[in-house]
């Protein structure tokens, strides 16, 4: 295991290598720059953009910007905000919480309303809500996220004035009652396409587990159909839900960016749209960094989990 | 709407500019000249109650020395003072400064060259220290030192012997005479010298993320990504302040800054303000006050002069000809701004309104275009001498209004058989050296032509000023009119009112003949306030509604 | 697990069991007869409305679905929405079609070769599928789009960029595990060439799970092109295109809800069908494959 580890370990370094330079090369493919954003300034002449550029480094050679930059991310420094100047860390600081919240009450609904769909679904095999919850998993996968979290602002927020149509919290307010009015629609939303892998997928757990023996025998041991189903095939198929989970992060990350567009949600998503619309190189780096990070974790938590449950795997 | 009261206005400006010329007097009477409404009641003894300003954009830079955008102004001007303030009439009155200089009462003296500044003696700052002309002479100096990211330098280039006379006097010399430096000043904030000298890299210094000025408000605390909250300076020198706590609050989608204003979480409505299509609904809120009012900066579509097909000045007349300036002003947005023929501001002392009208006349345009030997192709698109009259229009994209006018410009376009294509990009991308470097062929961009309300716009159209020819300067059509430089020139040398406003109007003559731009109508903001706040005026020569928050109270 | 095998395939294809288990297939049918009809709509509807698609008419803007000449109402410029919806079809299937030809060719190649020669070819090849996969899909779209002009041709360049990972990765599995067959090993014994073994003999055995894949992918380039034209770095106006027909309608969502309405449903009832459709032919073909 340990040697395992650290062979993953080193791929991910690698990994992560990649990533940085794919990324830093496309973002550089973008012509204008982050002193775009003065460009409309009456008082702002060319002389004073070419002199910050220099002061800010920009006209460097790319490969010696790439060079200065991870020397510094080596060191810790994952750099300074263009638009901000605040550090990167403390700009990303910001937003993840935003996110986290909205991304983990999204997952919260999904394994909930997932797992209940998938049992159910497994236990009552071919009955109508079994075809009903098949068809409408494909459904939900289809429909875009951000245009559903549209429906719902219009049915919840503009016609029956339900919920609210965005932000995270009304000004002059933000009690946790207030968190939780405005969350609920962006993470049902959000949980919408996961509700539905994650239904399919407790749905081929379950039956797999039911299969097996041990439960067969429980069963014989006369233990309530319920507590089987409970105790046993829930606990075989959590592990493989950890895996997808793992597996779903960057599926997540990506629903989230649009969710947040929609929502106004002041997440990495937007954070990550507006940093690159004025080309904000030092946090749209730090934000694919981090998410490559996240998602370089999940697969590594995906893959150990797979190798406890299933030992035929070799941790090769 | 707003334009029937320009000559009301117009007439009041000349009069204060006036005074301003004869000595220098405007100082004496400034505190009136900051107008209140007839029916205002009494501001409160003590500073009480707090107002929430919703922008749609983040304050995020606070040295107000180095490079920020538009919304950072609110914040700027709350918490620093420059040495002189314009106020809403376009006066420059004082405001560190005990005076404003002028040939006339001495401060500058005949050739231009030489300025003398001075201080008010009951300044402190934030934490105590009083103010002195050491702080301007340290302030100045910064703004040109090589290691420093400063944001303009334009003028302050241009300063040479900084004296300090004594703590409330200061001299400089200017390499050459720059009328519009006196306008720079109203937007060149001073920082403290005894705090930032101290630091090694005023770049990274401690005091831009909790800086401290001599303003109405002082530093609060800051939720990044949210709102930033700034308290009353009891010691304040000038005017107020009078409410206790100012919030700037970042809501980054108008749509729902509006909701928050129509919902009462938000006082009022700042940085990029009402959208237009909301203005009708939002009139007839209760208890809110909305008002339409122009504001410095004029929407148009930009030619690239180098471009073949863009050269002939037929062309771009016939394309002025073919802009149905009327629908898209009451269509896509709702009436709310108003035509103009300049970059001047209507509001502006400047502005020239005996320019031809434009008008929409699709026949003419075509006729322009034959009679100039553009002929139809076979695909309906003119071509002459084997260049077709096709060329693109960028924005930024995300601009749905902007978008529609493109397209419906198009369609006009298409049936006097010019074909204009859309390329929207980032506004990074776009605002990068595509514009600065005039790489577009056409633009669809609103600009805000004057500094301080200064009438130069000398690195808007002088030849100079081509950066794409290694000129210094955002002539972006690339622009070139011998004429034109010539009266620019001497514009910024003149520093009489009455003598500049006959350049700029000239100027503005000819570059409505020549049309390098084609104007489409003047911005205007639709303001919104909770109906109890008083003490608020719009004042279209700064940048932001709250150039003057010191002023403001609950009634 | 995995498809027919050379020796397996019948006379005519069409008796072949998985044409009759994708058959049977109900939902499948149903995807097929709706991007049959949806097709069908987006060619020749067009050509039977009397509206053109770039037509503006400022006079009859925001006009609502089923209310006066216009089926489907009219958007903010006054163009018939109905025969918008149509030529966005055109735009949007072309954009999801061709999105999954390059992805399926680019995956195709890189799985065959990486799972055939092994070694550092396929190290090399599936670290750098790792890579792309480490992106949310999301930042490198946006990215690459804001770095190219966004034509049509460019956005399905772009959309298949960061699609073909997945197929390479079921590509390459398949292959490693086809390559020490006897007919692979047969097919070495009497000096054929790499290539040849590669794409005459293994190829036609991985058909099954890519076909499967491409459907899917199709799907996928639906939304993808929904999601970045909705953002605004996709298809740019004045062409339409189902995604940017949504882009800006969030700000009329209370005076114009059909601009958000219209394009959304047209959107999921394609890639629904596109998903049914690779669900009966996952099923026909037996592929157990979970990622998508």
């Amino acid at each position: 295991m340990p040697a395992f580890l650290l062979k993953r370990f080193m791929q991910s370094i690698v990994l992560l290598v990649i990533v940085s330079i794919i990324g830093f090369v496309v973002l550089n493919l973008i012509p204008g720059g982050p002193l775009a954003q003065y460009a409309l300034d009456p008082g702002m002449t060319e002389a004073d953009k070419a002199r910050l550029a220099e002061q800010l480094g920009l006209n460097r050679p790319i490969l010696v910007q790439y060079f200065d930059w991870a020397w510094r991310l080596l060191q810790g420094d994952w750099g300074t905000s263009f638009r901000d100047g605040n550090s990167v860390l403390s700009v990303i600081g910001r937003h993840v919480l935003a996110t986290f919240l909205l991304m983990g009450s999204s997952t919260a609904i999904a394994i909930g309303i997932g797992t209940w769909i998938g049992i159910r679904g497994a236990t009552h095999r071919y009955s109508i809500f079994d075809y009903a919850a098949t068809v409408g998993a494909m459904v939900a996968l289809s429909i875009p996220t951000f245009w559903f979290g549209l429906i719902g602002i219009y049915v919840f927020a503009l016609r029956l004035g339900w919920l609210p149509a965005g932000n995270m919290y009304t000004i002059g307010d933000g009690s946790v009652l207030d968190y939780l009015h405005h969350l609920i629609m962006p993470s049902v939303v959000l949980a919408l396409v996961h509700i539905a892998i994650w239904s399919r997928y407790m749905r081929t757990a379950t039956l797999d587990a039911i299969s097996q023996e041990f439960v067969k025998t429980a069963r014989a041991k006369g233990v309530t159909e319920r507590r089987v189903l409970m105790k046993h095939v829930v606990g075989c198929a959590l592990l493989p839900m950890i895996t997808l989970a793992g597996v779903q992060l960057p599926s997540l990350l990506t629903g989230a960016l649009v969710t947040e567009t929609v929502f106004t949600w002041p997440g990495m998503g937007r954070l990550f749209l507006d940093s690159l619309g004025y080309s904000d190189y030092p946090v749209v780096m730090g934000l694919l960094m981090f998410s490559a990070i996240l998602t370089i974790v999940g697969n590594l938590i995906a893959d150990i989990a797979v190798a406890l449950i299933d030992p035929r795997i070799r941790l090769a | 709407m707003t334009s029937q009261n320009n000559s009301k206005t117009g007439f009041s400006r000349r009069s204060a500019l006036r005074m301003m010329a004869a000595g220098g007097a405007a100082g004496l009477i400034a505190p009136n000249l900051l107008g209140k409404p007839a029916f205002a009641s009494t501001p409160p003894a003590t500073p009480t109650g707090r107002i929430v300003v919703g922008l749609s954009q983040e304050p995020t830079v606070f040295n107000p020395l180095m490079p920020h955008i538009e919304v950072d102004d609110a914040f700027d001007f709350s918490v620093f003072d420059a040495l002189f303030r314009i106020n809403a009439d376009g006066v420059i009155i004082p405001n560190l400064a005990t005076e404003v200089p002028s040939q006339a009462n001495g401060g500058i003296s005949a050739d231009g060259l030489n300025w003398r500044i001075r201080l008010r003696d009951d300044v402190t700052w934030h934490d105590g220290t009083p103010f002195t002309a050491e702080d301007v002479k340290y302030t100045l100096q910064l703004i040109v030192n090589p290691d420093f990211r400063a944001w303009r330098t334009t003028g302050h280039s241009l300063v040479r012997d900084i004296t300090v006379v004594s703590p409330t006097e200061i001299t400089w010399r200017m390499e050459e005479a720059f009328a519009p430096y006196l306008s720079f000043l109203t937007e060149t904030f001073m920082v403290p010298k005894h705090i930032l000298e101290k630091e090694a890299d005023p770049n990274q210094a401690a005091f831009n993320q909790a800086p401290i000025g001599t303003g109405a408000f002082k530093w609060g605390q800051r939720l990044a990504g949210d709102r930033l909250e700034l308290v009353a300076n009891p010691d304040y020198f000038g005017e107020g302040p009078y409410i206790e706590q100012l919030i700037f609050k970042y809501i980054p989608d108008m749509t729902v800054l509006y909701a928050q204003f129509k919902s009462g979480d938000v006082d009022l409505v700042g940085q990029a303000y009402i959208s237009p299509d909301h203005y009708q609904e939002a009139k007839n809120l209760p208890d809110r006050v909305v008002t339409a009012e122009p504001k410095g900066s004029v929407e148009s579509i930009y030619l690239n002069q180098e471009l073949p097909q863009l050269q002939d000045r037929a062309v771009r007349e016939a394309l002025y000809l073919a802009m149905d300036r009327t629908a898209i002003i009451d269509a896509l947005y709702y009436g709310v701004p108003s035509p103009t023929e300049t970059f001047m501001p209507p509001q502006s002392y400047y502005f020239n309104p005996n320019l031809p009208k434009q008008e929409f006349n699709l026949d003419r345009a075509r006729k322009i275009l034959d009679e100039a030997g553009w002929v139809p192709g076979a695909d309906g698109i003119r071509e002459k001498d084997g260049v077709r009259l096709s060329f693109s229009n960028s924005t930024t994209v995300g601009n749905h209004l902007r978008e529609q006018t493109q397209q419906f410009l198009q369609q006009t376009f298409g049936e006097i058989g010019v074909e204009m294509t859309i390329a929207n990009l980032p506004p990074a991308v776009m605002w990068g050296e595509y514009w600065g470097l005039s790489q577009f062929e056409s633009a669809m961009v609103g600009i805000t032509y004057l500094v301080g309300g200064d009438p130069d716009v000398t690195y808007r159209f002088h030849t100079d000023a081509i950066a794409a020819k290694g000129g210094n300067g955002s002539n972006n059509a690339q622009y070139s009119n011998p004429e034109v430089d010539a009266l620019l020139v001497e514009g910024s040398r003149t520093f009489d009112p009455e003598k500049r406003r006959e350049i700029y109007f000239k100027v503005q003559e000819i570059i409505r003949h020549d049309l390098p731009f084609l104007p489409m109508f003047a911005y205007t903001n639709v303001y919104g306030r909770k109906a109890g706040i008083e003490g608020f005026e719009v004042n279209t020569n700064t940048r932001t509604e709250s150039w003057h928050a010191a002023a403001w109270y609950w009634a | 697990m995995t498809a027919l095998s050379a020796s397996q395939s019948p006379t005519h294809w069409w008796q072949s069991r998985v044409v009759k288990r994708f058959l049977s297939h109900r939902l499948a049918l149903l995807g097929l007869l709706m991007i049959g009809l949806l097709t069908l709509a987006c060619v020749v509807g067009p050509y039977l409305l009397p509206y053109d698609s770039l037509f503006i008419d400022l006079r009859a803007r925001f006009a609502a679905p089923f209310t006066g000449d216009h089926y489907l109402g009219t958007d903010p410029l006054g163009r018939d929405l109905a025969v918008r919806l149509l030529m966005a079809g055109r735009i949007s299937l072309l954009v999801g079609f061709f999105a999954m030809v390059l992805s399926i060719l680019v995956g195709m190649l890189v799985g065959v070769v990486g799972g055939y020669r092994g070694g550092w070819v396929n190290t090399v090849l599936m670290r750098t599928v790792d890579g792309f996969l480490s992106f949310p899909t999301i930042f490198l779209l946006l990215a690459l789009a804001a770095a190219l002009q966004p034509s049509p041709v460019m956005i399905t360049v772009i959309i298949a960029v960061t699609s073909w990972m997945e197929v390479a990765r079921i590509v390459e599995a398949e292959v490693r595990s086809l390559k020490e067959r006897e007919f692979v090993l047969a097919g070495r014994m009497l000096g054929l060439s790499g290539a040849h073994i590669m794409f005459r003999e293994i190829l036609p055995n991985v058909m099954g799970p890519i076909i499967v894949a491409a459907t899917l992918t199709v799907a996928r380039a639906i939304l993808l092109e929904a999601y970045i034209s909705f953002l605004g770095f996709g298809i740019q106006p004045p062409l339409p295109s189902w995604g940017n027909m949504l882009n800006g309608a969030q700000q009329y969502l209370d005076s114009a809800p059909w601009l958000a309405i219209i394009p959304g449903v047209a959107i999921t009832i394609a890639v629904s069908s596109f998903n049914f459709i690779g669900d009966g032919l996952r099923d026909a073909f037996d592929v157990r494959n979970d990622s998508f």
